[in-house]
């Protein structure tokens, strides 16, 4: 009995003396360096995924004319070159349920300007949440709980908790930004300034070849952006194909993606233009399927042009 | 169940909470169910291989002690290795061999038609079948009483924290603390906890983020250029010690909260001024597994020079096949017992050398330059460890040879960032700052201790539960 006594005042002595103060420090430590870290990391990097989600949720900017996309938006469109006003959302490797999540963001909101504009890939529609730290700090938005589904945690709620193993890429991204040491930013993108050597960029092609994209279909996401396009008779969607490298075009299904855009070219507020082969010069490209700095400028200022093209209509 | 994982988190309190609430003579029987439990959560049908060890070893332990006739002990104990060996030559070896046999009926020009065993290895075969053999070991040889308790037997084989990768105990150092009554100790739980938490800094800061640059290197030798494979290959020293030891640490850290003494595994291996010292401070457990039951059987250092050296290359080959059915473990052996045997053959010329040369004057910077000659040729020893087949040592060791130094950024980060390769040094840097520590982990600022590891490991650790390297063996 004398022991079993002695055992519980040690486990109080253990709760007293390490136990509650660590996890009184551990709890104060942790939620002022997630303070710090949101206000002055997560919130000043524009190029990071979850500034772009947080400005597509509580901020509206009346005149702004949004990108949406995944990576070949976020690195193929320069918003300064394409006109006034635009800001690229593009987020590396999302698929098109992330794309989605902003189109419908964006609809909600009062605008001037009535275009938005969606990059199409000729991969056609995938699923894809990308980095799971962009959707961190607005984690409590029940829309975005419901697009990570299954890929919700529990401790995504618990500040500091939740950036766990996390915390690198967002300061990678913020570091990016704030050394430009091989990139451009601009509203939102970040392009690539330095080219592949050509042994390199000779072997992605190779790779790509015996690996073409393949347009997919999936119902659930063609209907919802349908369901989107229908519901915003006042909205402007105007789709863009950014340029592929040529050994692209081999695509075994190529014609359902063309039947997919010309059903897409019967709704009143859909404008679509397909750059895809507008680009042939390889020093041009980051890879077979993204363009670098060079090539943004040349297909931002082409999307320029066709975008004139409509306001002149 | 990874000690890196959200369900341990859970895990560990729960069966703690409820070791010290239960009475005594419960006690071993929760311990075996946690343990049932923790290792089923990796592959549940796995547990019978272990329940027939269990078995075989507990009748073996009971024949051995009944029985007067050495003979017939002798039997006993051979039948018992031999299940214990076979075992692991089903599951560990079989393949290997049967690879081997097509290769030379490939070469005389035949066809071999055994089968290979689609079977996957039960995590930590080899650790718990070595722990088993040193109970019969220990029996026949009379240093231990044979186990009659079938419960507190499985536990010695089982208990949850060194199951799958040691400390591989020995009977005598554990079966009696199954039997003490253990009751919360404020000292045992804070430095058991400290334990954990370094434990888990060591794999989850060092070991996770190491890998990254590691795994890169040897799934793209062909990207990289002197520099990064130096920095690869080093990176993989300091990579699979923190993941080893920082199991050791953790394992050793939940049954020190528990009551329960595992003995040291690692004593700062890479401090070490050569490699017989090496073989001193890393995986301590099983070299001294060796040393009892393989070097001193041979005849040790007792029968002349050839023999020693003779006894030195099979520790080291049978060494090598433990930690895999592999030819390049085998090759990471032999190279271990050259290091050693040279050593030896060379250690007066050496001396003389050295005093000839005046580096006996110099003193602490003599030692610092064995430790860096140790560190390099077990480092080199490690290519052979770390790359799946021949053929890639070959080709990391060629990029060595290539002597290529040019600074290209790209090649250096091997295409993972400049922030990555940063990060890496940072948490060695930060390896080292631990070093400064009691090795015993016994200090006096507890709670500054736990909460900056634990800060460290929440700010710098890897996400995802990643495995622990030693589990493959």
């Amino acid at each position: 009995m004398e022991k079993r006594n002695l055992s519980i005042s040690n486990f109080r002595l253990f709760c007293v003396q390490i136990l509650l103060p660590l996890i009184f420090i551990l709890v104060a430590a942790g939620l002022g360096f997630n303070y710090l870290f949101e206000r002055e990391v997560v919130a000043k990097s524009q190029i990071s995924g979850a500034y772009k989600i947080n400005r597509i949720l509580t901020q509206t900017y009346p005149d702004e004319i949004p990108i949406f996309g995944d990576s070949r938006a976020e690195m193929g469109l320069l918003p300064d070159s394409v006109g006034d006003n635009f800001f690229n959302y593009g987020l590396y490797s999302t698929g098109y349920d992330v794309t989605l999540f902003f189109v419908e963001e964006e609809c909600k909101k009062t605008k001037k300007r009535p275009e938005l504009i969606v990059n199409l890939n000729l991969s056609g529609f995938t699923y894809g949440l990308g980095d799971i730290s962009n959707y961190l700090y607005n984690i409590n938005d029940d829309g975005v709980k419901k697009l990570l589904g299954d890929d919700y945690r529990p401790y995504f709620s618990i500040p500091f908790i939740k950036y766990y193993g996390r915390f690198e890429s967002i300061f990678r991204t913020y570091f990016v930004e704030n050394s430009l040491m091989a990139k451009v930013i601009n509203n939102g993108a970040s392009l690539e300034n330095q080219s592949i050597p050509v042994a390199q960029f000779r072997a992605l092609v190779a790779k790509r070849e015996e690996d073409l994209p393949i347009f997919r279909t999936a119902e659930v996401l063609q209907n919802k952006l349908l369901g989107i396009i229908k519901a915003h008779p006042n909205r402007l969607f105007v789709f863009v194909i950014a340029p592929y490298h040529p050994c692209c075009f081999d695509s075994t299904n190529i014609n359902t993606g063309h039947a997919f855009i010309h059903m897409l070219r019967t709704y009143k507020n859909v404008r679509v233009f397909d750059f895809s082969k507008s680009v042939f010069d390889e020093s041009m490209f980051f890879n077979t399927s993204h363009l670098n700095y060079k090539g943004a400028v040349y297909y931002s200022r082409l999307l320029h042009d066709s975008l004139s093209r409509i306001d002149s209509n | 169940m990874l000690f890196n994982s959200f369900a341990f988190l859970i895990f560990f309190p729960v069966v703690t909470l409820f070791y010290f609430i239960l009475p005594h003579k419960f006690r071993w029987c929760l311990l075996l169910v946690a343990s049932c439990f923790f290792y089923m959560f990796f592959k549940p049908e796995y547990i019978l291989i272990l329940a027939f060890t269990i078995v075989i070893d507990f009748m073996a332990g009971i024949l051995l002690e009944d029985e007067t006739e050495q003979r017939k002990k002798r039997k006993y104990l051979i039948m018992s290795i031999v299940a214990n060996i076979g075992v692991l030559a089903i599951f560990k070896y079989f393949n290997f061999i049967n690879l081997n046999i097509t290769g030379v009926a490939k070469l005389l020009g035949l066809k071999n038609h055994i089968p290979y065993l689609n079977w996957l290895l039960p995590i930590g075969l080899s650790f718990h079948t070595f722990q088993a053999m040193s109970y019969t070991i220990e029996v026949y040889r009379g240093n231990q009483k044979a186990e009659r308790h079938l419960g507190i037997y499985a536990l010695y084989v089982m208990f949850y924290p060194q199951l799958v990768a040691g400390p591989i105990e020995r009977p005598q150092n554990m079966i009696h603390q199954f039997y003490a009554r253990h009751e919360f100790e404020y000292s045992n739980a804070v430095n058991g906890l400290n334990l954990i938490v370094y434990g888990l800094f060591k794999k989850m800061v060092v070991a996770d983020r190491l890998s990254v640059y590691v795994n890169q290197l040897y799934g793209n030798v062909y990207y990289a250029n002197s520099w990064s494979t130096l920095i690869g290959i080093c990176f993989f020293s300091i990579q699979i010690y923190c993941d080893f030891s920082g199991y050791s640490d953790i394992a050793r850290g939940t049954a020190k909260i528990m009551g329960f003494d595992l003995m040291v595994n690692f004593n700062r291996p890479y401090l070490s001024g050569s490699v017989s010292e090496f073989w001193t401070r890393w995986h301590i457990s099983l070299s001294t597994w060796f040393r009892d039951y393989l070097y001193i059987p041979l005849g040790g250092n007792r029968k002349g020079e050839w023999t020693l050296y003779r006894n030195f290359l099979i520790v080291f080959l049978v060494s090598g096949l433990w930690h895999g059915a592999n030819w390049t473990y085998v090759i990471w052996g032999t190279l271990h017992a050259f290091y050693v045997i040279f050593a030896r053959i060379t250690k007066i010329a050496r001396n003389n050398i050295a005093q000839f040369a005046g580096l006996s004057k110099l003193g602490s910077l003599n030692s610092f330059i064995d430790k860096c000659i140790t560190f390099a040729l077990v480092t080199f020893a490690w290519i052979f460890f770390r790359a799946e087949n021949f053929g890639k040592a070959t080709q990391v060791i060629r990029k060595l040879a290539e002597f290529d130094f040019r600074f290209n950024l790209n090649q250096i980060t091997m295409m993972k960032g400049p922030l990555n390769l940063i990060l890496s040094l940072l948490v060695i840097g930060l390896l080292w700052c631990s070093y400064l520590l009691p090795t015993n982990l016994k200090l006096k600022h507890n709670i500054l201790f736990l909460a900056i590891t634990t800060f460290i490991i929440i700010v710098l650790g890897k996400n995802g539960e990643a495995e622990f390297i030693y589990f493959q063996f």
